[in-house]
């Protein structure tokens, strides 16, 4: 059988600055990584190819450095990557990236599980991995949390909901978006990186897919950023002195207010 | 026995009248958490008779006068995160905190140095200073809590001086108050100076003995761009240990190479619930790599790397971003906590050996074990010849056993650091309370003489943490 696991190139989010006047992330500077959260998609896939013999393939659409992340990817196990790269690529938003990943993914032949991580940790929107499913017109799980049962023609999965889990029995083809939970992530060993550094990984342009022109990048892409604004947390700290033990019995009566004003106390209850 | 004044109604007001009211705690409370440091509480706990918060160098001058003039012990005090008992006020009176004194000053970076107040958070000191690109890179990174100061005072050193060296080497200047109460400035921004005796290196790793640290300028460093991660696995201690030796002769200087045994990567995985195939492994290193060059990183880390495969390694993982590095160094960084939580009732030492010789430390430790049946735990910076051997009771044992063999095992283990092997019994984390018993053993008598001789040439009145690192200051 054969998994794919789209991946992504995000910055590292532990010094993310934003530009206050702009609103957008500064990327120069900070570090670019594989998205933590596919770590649990790539750790999925080669789990279930562990139980089914099945061939792994990271993809990844962005520009050359991206390549870097599918190197990752194979360091850590997989056993192919496709790197999806052109100019009329750039700027598309979550609906133009997941049709020109889906029309990558429907010229890779016959797939049989396709594993994306929740979301990514720089846009947020988690909309990429279910928008695939849509384009290829496959069963989607989201929130997955545990691979209870894999098998090649099917699995059986534990999915995250508010309320609580749901166990789902899953026809193949599918796709799936996994949880942290799913899994503890494996180290990448030397031996896999060695094999990354020698692997020569295909580029594949506009040319090399059939796609749709007017679907592709920023001109394709329906979402308008129109304002980015970071939410900004306010503390208002209200500090009752009462360093002589006179001062005390009005710090008290200061403190009932202070609670019944912001209803966390009853007007007149247990003063 | 050193005698002192008491703490009374007078000296409490005279404090009051330096500091002012929030800066006198006297309050059992508020003041028990000054009884103590991160060794054992019951064993070595004491309470202070008043804890001083002053704010500026000035105040303390004026409070080591007044000691000075009553004859009552004053003990510094950084965040209290030593590890020899260097913080507790053996003899109650005062206990000095700077933990107010929490400013930079400046940071000058025509001169690439910083210069702050002593109960910095050392951790905050960097975060600040990485908005600039630089850092302080004799920062110990042990505790997230630790002050500049202690840093200073106890000569830090941590899990990267086998590339940067300990704190001592990023001291530029230091401000500091005698116990007579005067204001010393030493050293400056340069890195040359033999203008008269180097005074300011004697206070480093003082133990808070000689004089109270207030300021100090440090000298810094641009940050690496890039860092990179190995942790392998080896089937033996040993010959994880004699990959160490492999690595350091293949002219490559690693950030950090810090060693862990079976025993201690077991509890620190059992701890944080990780899951690294750690079962079977005999022992690992963590080698960190950073640079100003990816490609350079790159290229040293896959031939350390080849080097452990080459010297019996089993297997080698690679962390390249920064959450597995996190997640990697968290096995490391727990073992002291896991440790804790297996047996509270231990030892945590600090020996350290020329490196060509710390092969021969883990025969001597398997033999300790054996003969007193006491596990031994150890991991460490192997890099630096530095391990934190961990000798515990075994949950099943008495105290009365444990009192019994604790101080046999430490002698034995001292005398071969010291005698057979060259080595010292700590490290970085000071003699303090904890080792002036056995310092005293395995110095030599003309060193440990001409130390007390100086210790009284500085404060002859034995009011500055009195009872650390000499075993009979007083005699």
């Amino acid at each position: 059988m054969v998994i794919v696991v789209p991946i992504k190139q995000v910055p590292e989010t532990s010094n993310v600055q934003m530009d206050s006047v702009t609103g957008v992330m500064i990327r120069s500077g900070s570090k670019a990584i594989l998205n933590p959260l596919d770590l649990y998609a790539i750790e999925s896939a080669l789990r279930y190819k562990e139980a089914c013999d099945a061939r792994v393939i990271a993809v990844t659409m962005g520009p050359q450095s991206a390549m870097k992340v599918l190197k990752e990817a194979i360091a850590m196990g997989c056993d192919d990557a496709v790197h999806i790269s052109d100019r009329a690529f750039a700027g598309a938003d979550t609906w133009s990236t997941s049709y020109t990943l889906a029309k990558a993914i429907a010229g890779m032949g016959k797939v049989d599980l396709i594993i994306t991580g929740e979301r990514a940790t720089d846009g947020d929107t988690g909309q990429v991995g279910p928008e695939i499913a849509s384009w290829l017109n496959l069963p989607l799980v989201t929130y997955v949390s545990q691979l209870i049962e894999m098998r090649s023609d099917s699995m059986m999965v534990k999915r995250m909901t508010e309320e609580g889990y749901q166990k789902l029995e899953v026809t193949l083809p599918a796709l799936i978006t996994v949880l942290k939970e799913v899994a503890t992530v494996r180290l990448s060993t030397l031996k896999g990186k060695m094999r990354a550094m020698d692997m020569i990984i295909p580029t594949r342009t506009v040319k090399d897919l059939d796609v749709e022109p007017s679907y592709l990048g920023l001109k394709g892409s329906p979402t308008k950023v129109v304002k980015i604004e970071q939410a900004r947390v306010k503390r208002d700290a209200l500090i009752i002195e009462a360093m002589e033990a006179d001062k005390v019995p009005d710090a008290v009566i200061s403190l009932f207010d202070f609670l019944e004003d912001k209803q966390l106390l009853e007007k007149g209850e247990s003063r | 026995m050193m005698k002192y004044n008491k703490v009374d109604e007078r000296i409490i007001s005279e404090l009051t009248d330096i500091t002012g009211p929030y800066g006198v705690l006297v309050d059992e409370m508020k003041i028990e958490q000054y009884s103590h440091d991160e060794t054992s509480q019951e064993e070595y706990g004491h309470m202070p008779e008043v804890v001083v918060l002053p704010e500026t160098t000035s105040q303390i001058a004026q409070i080591m006068k007044l000691a000075s003039r009553h004859h009552i012990p004053v003990t510094p005090r950084g965040a209290g995160s030593g590890l020899s008992g260097g913080a507790i006020p053996l003899y109650g009176g005062i206990v000095l905190s700077v933990e107010k004194m929490n400013r930079i000053i400046e940071i000058d970076k025509e001169n690439l140095t910083v210069t702050s107040e002593a109960g910095i958070i050392t951790n905050d000191l960097n975060e600040h200073l990485k908005q600039e690109g630089l850092f302080f890179a004799g920062y110990p990174m042990s505790l997230e809590t630790c002050f500049l100061g202690g840093n200073i005072a106890e000569n830090a050193g941590g899990g990267r001086a086998v590339k940067y060296g300990v704190t001592g080497r990023y001291v530029l200047a230091l401000e500091v108050v005698t116990p007579q109460g005067e204001i010393l400035q030493l050293g400056g921004k340069v890195t040359k100076d033999v203008s008269g005796y180097d005074l300011k290196q004697l206070y480093i790793g003082s133990e808070g003995t000689l004089g109270i640290i207030t300021r100090a300028t440090i000298k810094l460093l641009g940050l690496p761009e890039a860092t990179s991660d190995l942790l392998v696995s080896f089937d033996t201690a040993q010959e994880a240990i004699d990959a160490v030796s492999a690595i350091m002769r293949a002219g490559i200087t690693p950030t950090s190479i810090e060693f862990m045994d079976q025993r201690s990567i077991i509890m620190s995985c059992d701890y944080l619930n990780e899951s690294l195939p750690y079962q079977d492994v005999g022992a690992m290193l963590l080698i960190e790599i950073d640079g100003s060059d990816e490609a350079i990183v790159e290229r040293e880390l896959i031939r350390v790397g080849q080097l452990c495969e080459q010297n019996k390694a089993t297997e080698v993982y690679i962390a390249e971003d920064f959450s597995t590095q996190q997640r990697i160094w968290a096995v490391r960084r727990n073992i002291a906590e896991a440790v804790k939580v297996y047996s509270p009732v231990q030892s945590l030492e600090d020996i350290v050996v020329p490196i060509g010789s710390i092969a021969k430390v883990l025969p001597e430790l398997d033999r300790l074990s054996e003969t007193y049946h006491v596990k031994i735990v150890c991991y460490g910076h192997a890099g630096d010849g530095n391990l934190h051997a961990t000798i515990i009771k075994e949950p099943d044992d008495s105290m009365e056993y444990w009192h019994e063999v604790e101080p046999k095992v430490l002698r034995e283990l001292y005398s071969f650091i010291v005698h057979c092997l060259g080595g010292k019994i700590s490290g970085e984390h000071g003699i303090g309370l904890k080792r002036k018993e056995y310092l005293k053993e395995v110095m030599d008598k003309s060193e440990y003489t001409a130390s007390i001789a100086l210790k009284r040439a500085f404060d002859p009145d034995m009011i500055l943490n009195p009872g650390k690192i000499f075993y009979d200051e007083g005699q």
